[in-house]
């Protein structure tokens, strides 16, 4: 039931941003409720689609006045809950901010709103010879601003890195709807690297509407390559050999068994059904160097006993291989019908002892799990499968869930590579990181969103906010 | 220590023996309110307006122990104090490095150059500190040590305070442990360089750059008396304005090939005449690259922030107002580096507020003051005027330095 105080908030904002900006009946807000994480879910009040900063900074000053929680949502593709309206509010929705506002390649930046969705700006620069180097396995759906908001990774990161290493500026409504600019087109703004720090602030911080991002020169080559292994064991100990020897692959993923036959079903790409592990590598750059770097890698995985290292034939080959990689989720509802993916990081060097450990946790909660992951930067992406109707099979994932993530920890590692804290692993944050640190980064809200009207309940186990054990109305699978 | 207290009120230094004496030393300045210092190696410390209020040195050079080193995972922790010298010594040792040039190495510290956010010639091909911090232990202005990151290359867990302190000066904490992201170290290194007979004959060469087929490590427009006569390039021919110096590193043969395929492309653009340099002569180069910004006093040392392709108007503009100036400009990244010969108090407001600073900001960056043996520069002379950002940037280090203890009045921070 919308209070006054919020109807009100609806008429100011429709008389700012135009009528067919807001919706506010529940029959629309509910497809808000959730996003990409379907476990926890809750209906913003009120949902506004900005058209401009300026009516970005008319939103936030509007909620200011009200004393209304806000927050930024782009896409939706979030798989941490960071687009989950915890305690409702406004939910600014930045997907009519989709212009990509300049692409300079003289001076190798692109300057786009956050609505952009990835891939598009990928092809708005074909044919260039340059693009823009993260590419989550989502770009065809999520936003830049939201990538900028959780720090997004991709197959691509180990050589090129993540969105805050692409990150040249940001233009940003603060939480008191001032318009400010960090960094823009130029490196080495002077300064604190203010921009470093909104990147993957899970709009705790600020709500981003413009984004200056760097442009990559495309490689010259690239080789892509396929080891088929027997054991999961040997795949792993091929990525240490190859990381070993100096080469830094631009993709290094693996695919156990479990994902193989669901994307095989998919794809018909005709991956061997028997293989317990399968490398998906891939090395770019100058042709002069690839053809010894594959060799090189060739050897390595036959030496970890690779029962066979394929060459992709050619460009479609190739694409049709990272579409399945790409799309290997879109694959798992072949499997199951409703799944869970995790995000946990350790160092490289202890993937074959975190595999073995997922697959023990499986058993022991009874959940099947099947992997496909960023291996060569030891971001793992375990899939649990199960079926959301049923109330005891969700207690199980969420336990063995929390299990993984805690190896992770003891692993040295961290419960997130590229997805971000969100809702969901808000209680790990006091696992990962002392009071102090806890402190350290509240007082870095606090110098930015004083009073927590701006994404409340996200990332930081404090002002009240403590993860899926939270007690607040809202509409959860079976739970 | 002597040149250290030479350019800072000290009344005493310390050197903690470990992180959490380093901890206790701020906590108890922070009980009285005195003013920290903190020092590396002490080779930065012109950087920053001149300190007024006396306080402590805190210095971390006691602080300088590998913590873990899994060559394997590409990543070390260490301490803040280590040396950078010291650093690549241990990174060696496994054929890795960290691929960041700092000058003065030998008594430059890690923490230091973080806390500047120092990045040299290789940011071309490399990017810059900032890319490397992955994680980072400090203590604040309340003597309160915490931390952020962690010890794996990909981590989206909490705030990026390794961001926050790169190049926060030592104003909202003092760094006392870092994680690195690190690489292999390439076995092959050269330069090919070329003599110019004008700035916008080097634009032409550096726009072609952006479409080159090779992938150049450094890309650096070199000007002025330091570079017509350096060893490694030999002398300029006459008539020359600017040298090109494009740094090439990947296996032999890459390099290799790179350095027909750019001599091939510079020779369609009508460059005829271009020297390649290799093993002792590029080590020499790199050498001399990473020191320039360092070396000895200057009446004033600026670096500018541009969109590249505003470089040689910028090199050009430093020229007409000091002929004698040399010039080492990051040109693929647009960062110049300007040493100038003659430079009087009275050019401080005409020539660096009135032109340097303008020029700079119209072509989306800045100017800031790297050190200057004129003294007594304002913090408009040294960061540039505030813009809309910097309040924001007074908001944190307010919330992380309440008291105002750590490096006060050095920073660009307004209304504390």
């Amino acid at each position: 039931m919308i209070s006054s105080a919020l109807l009100s908030v609806v008429d100011e904002l429709q008389a700012a941003v135009g009528r067919e900006n807001v919706l506010a009946a529940h029959a629309e807000l509910v497809v808000y409720e959730c996003d990409g994480f379907v476990i926890e879910k809750n209906c913003p009040d009120v949902v506004v689609f900005p058209r401009s900063t300026e009516d970005v900074a008319k939103i936030v000053r509007i909620c200011n006045s009200a004393d209304v929680p806000f927050l930024p949502r782009g896409a939706g593709t979030s798989l941490a809950g960071g687009c989950l309206p915890v305690g409702g509010g406004v939910l600014i929705v930045l997907t009519r901010m989709k212009q990509i506002l300049e692409i300079n390649l003289r001076d190798r930046y692109a300057v786009v709103q956050p609505g952009v969705v990835n891939v598009w700006l990928t092809n708005a620069l074909k044919g260039t010879g340059y693009h823009y180097a993260p590419d989550p396995s989502s770009q065809g759906a999520c936003t830049i601003g939201g990538n900028v908001a959780t720090n997004s990774g991709g197959p691509h990161t180990l050589k090129y890195g993540v969105t805050v290493n692409h990150t040249l500026g940001i233009e940003a409504v603060m939480a008191d709807g001032t318009i400010v600019q960090f960094g823009g087109p130029a490196e080495d703004p002077t300064g604190l690297d203010l921009t470093g720090v909104l990147v993957g602030s899970e709009g705790t911080l600020a709500v981003v509407t413009k984004v200056w991002v760097r442009l990559t020169r495309n490689p010259e080559g690239v080789r892509t390559m396929l080891g088929i292994f027997d054991s999961a064991e040997d795949a792993t100990n091929a990525i240490s050999e190859i990381i070993g020897a100096g080469i830094v692959p631009a993709a290094l993923e693996m695919m156990d068994q479990g994902i193989l036959v669901a994307i095989e079903a998919a794809f018909h790409f005709g991956f061997p059904l028997d293989a317990q592990a399968i490398l998906l590598i891939e090395v770019d750059g100058l042709e002069a160097g690839l053809d010894a770097e594959r060799d090189k890698i060739i050897e390595l995985c036959l030496k970890c006993q690779a029962r066979e290292v394929r060459q992709a034939r050619d460009a479609a080959e190739r694409l049709l291989l990272w579409k399945c990689r790409k799309q290997a989720f879109g694959a798992v509802g072949r499997l199951s019908p409703s799944y869970c993916t995790q995000d946990g990081v350790v160092p490289r060097t202890k993937l074959p002892h975190i595999l073995r450990c997922i697959q023990a946790i499986g058993q022991k909660y009874d959940v099947r799990i099947v992997n496909v992951f960023h291996a060569g930067d030891g971001n793992i992406h375990p899939i649990l499968l199960f079926d959301e109707r049923d109330h005891a099979q969700v207690e199980r994932v969420l336990a063995a869930s929390g299990e993984i993530l805690e190896e992770c920890i003891a692993c040295g590692g961290s419960v997130t590579g590229e997805h971000g804290i969100g809702v969901e692993k808000i209680s790990f944050m006091r696992k990962l990181f002392n009071d102090n640190d806890l402190a350290a980064m509240e007082r870095m809200r606090l110098a930015f969103n004083p009073h927590n009207r701006l994404s409340p309940g996200k990332m930081l186990p404090t002002a009240g906010a403590c993860g899926l054990e939270q007690k607040h109305p809202g509409r959860r699978a079976a739970l | 220590m002597t040149a250290v207290a030479d350019s800072l009120p000290l009344t005493e230094t310390h050197t903690p023996p470990d992180q959490a004496a380093l901890a206790a030393t701020v906590a108890d300045a922070y009980l009285a309110g005195t003013p920290v210092y903190p020092l590396g190696g002490g080779t930065s410390l012109d950087y920053g307006q001149a300190a007024s209020r006396p306080g402590i040195g805190l210095a971390t050079t006691g602080l300088d122990r590998v913590i873990d080193y899994p060559a394997r995972d590409m990543t070390i922790t260490v301490e803040a104090g280590i040396t950078m010298q010291k650093l690549s010594d241990v990174l060696a040792a496994e054929r890795q490095w960290l691929p960041i040039e700092v000058p003065a190495a030998s008594s430059a510290t890690l923490g230091g150059a973080v806390a500047t956010a120092f990045s040299g010639p290789r940011r071309y091909g490399s990017g810059t500190l900032r890319d490397y911090v992955i994680g980072i232990s400090a203590v604040d202005g309340g003597g309160m040590p915490f931390k952020a990151g962690g010890r794996v290359v990909k981590n989206v867990a909490g705030y990026d305070f390794c961001k926050l302190l790169t190049g926060s000066l030592g104003t909202l904490g003092v760094i006392t442990q870092l994680t690195l992201k690190i690489k292999p170290r390439p076995a092959g290194s050269a330069f090919l360089a070329c003599d110019l007979p004008d700035l916008p004959t080097a634009e032409r060469l550096l726009a072609a750059l952006v479409n080159s087929c090779t992938s150049p490590a450094a890309v650096e427009l070199l000007a002025g008396p330091t570079w017509r006569d350096n060893a490694a390039l030999g002398n300029a021919t006459a008539g020359t304005v600017a040298r090109l110096a494009v740094g090439l590193e990947g296996m032999p043969g890459e390099v290799q090939w790179m350095l027909g395929q750019l001599a091939s492309e510079w020779r369609s653009l009508g460059i005829t005449s271009s020297r390649l340099l290799d093993d002792e002569r590029a080590r020499q180069l790199w050498s001399d690259l990473s020191e320039f910004p360092a070396s000895p006093t200057a009446p004033l040392v600026i670096k500018a922030n541009l969109v590249p392709s505003r470089t040689t108007q910028f090199v050009e503009l430093a020229l007409r107002i000091d002929p004698q100036a040399s010039i080492q400009a990051h040109a693929g990244n647009g960062i110049v580096i300007v040493r100038f010969a003659g430079f009087e108090a009275g050019d401080v407001s005409r020539s660096l507020i009135g032109r340097l600073q303008p020029a700079a900001q119209a072509a989306g960056g800045n100017v800031v003051v790297l050190s200057s043996s004129l003294g007594g520069l304002t913090r408009q002379a040294i960061w540039g005027g505030a813009t809309a950002a910097t309040e924001w940037m007074a908001k944190a280090k307010r919330q992380f330095d309440p008291k105002n203890i750590l490096n006060p009045g050095r920073f660009l921070y307004d209304n504390l």
